[in-house]
């Protein structure tokens, strides 16, 4: 299992107490994605970024749904990678 | 102009304006803004690997933000742009309240800000694989505070937006022509993206 997450780039210099938000899922759990696909759009700082799969597989499941905040390093969702 | 994570309050900011003007979506992050010819607005396209993206999403508001100080410098405006750190501790703008759904209702790293902590200038992004799309809007003149407020079912943040903000036009006499201004910016734009 590998989980998603916003990179730590992302992140640099920005506050420990901030959050990100996750405006849009892109895919939904079970479907399949290839590595670099987007899964979703998050907004952080007011930036709004995507987050690719970081290898090819499925999702199984999304931890975040849309509307909802994540902090630094937590993931969004989870993904199968293919065999 | 509602930000990205805004667009499910489209339809009923529309119903509210009821024709009066459009409602859009932008692609970046933020609050809404009422755009007009109160509002200069510059939109900056970059591609990965430019130099003001290598610090990260930070580094990349310092840069736009400074490079707005200087055009109003320019065009005889005092402003500073407010590193992170300072958030925690803005200049009094008069007003502890802050109305985060308006994209000049609050303030975030490296945006503009005149007369005692008064946002002048907001900023956002939008990041892709492809490149980044930065976006800042300077409030050059009076804004129609209400109509915003009514748009968003908002009216009782009329009063904070006014407190919380301040546009060219308050700041110096006679007022900057916007067309000046953009002009100076652009001139700044070129001289730092290159």
């Amino acid at each position: 299992m590998t989980e998603v997450t916003l990179g730590a780039d992302a992140w640099q210099g920005v506050d420990a107490a901030v959050e990100a938000l996750v405006d849009k899922w892109l895919v939904n759990p079970g479907d399949t994605v290839q590595m670099g696909q987007p899964l979703a759009n998050v907004v952080l700082v007011k930036s709004n970024q995507e987050i690719v799969a970081p290898t090819s597989g499925h999702i199984t499941q999304i931890l975040v749904p849309a509307g909802g905040t994540f902090a630094r390093g937590k993931p969004i969702a989870v993904l199968q990678e293919a065999a | 102009m509602l930000g990205c994570s805004q667009r499910a309050l489209r339809e009923a900011a529309q119903r509210q304006l009821a024709g009066r003007c459009d409602v859009l979506v932008r692609e970046s992050g933020g609050g809404a803004v009422l755009t007009g010819p109160w509002l200069v607005s510059a939109s900056v396209v970059l591609p990965l690997g430019h130099p003001w993206l290598a610090g990260g999403l930070l580094e990349s508001y310092r840069r736009l933000g400074q490079l707005h100080v200087t055009a109003l410098q320019v065009c005889g405006i005092a402003a500073q742009a407010l590193p992170p750190q300072e958030l925690l501790h803005p200049p009094t703008a008069g007003t502890d309240a802050s109305v985060d759904w308006a994209c000049f209702g609050g303030l975030s790293p490296w945006e503009v800000v005149a007369a005692e902590g008064r946002k002048l200038v907001g900023l956002a992004q939008r990041r892709r694989q492809t490149g980044v799309l930065l976006v800042a809007g300077t409030l050059v003149g009076a804004v129609d505070w209400p109509l915003l407020c009514e748009a968003m079912g908002r009216a009782q943040d009329v009063a904070i937006l006014r407190q919380a903000t301040v546009s060219c036009a308050d700041l110096m006499a006679p007022p900057l022509a916007p067309k000046r201004f953009a002009a100076v910016l652009a001139q700044g734009l070129e001289r730092s993206l290159f």
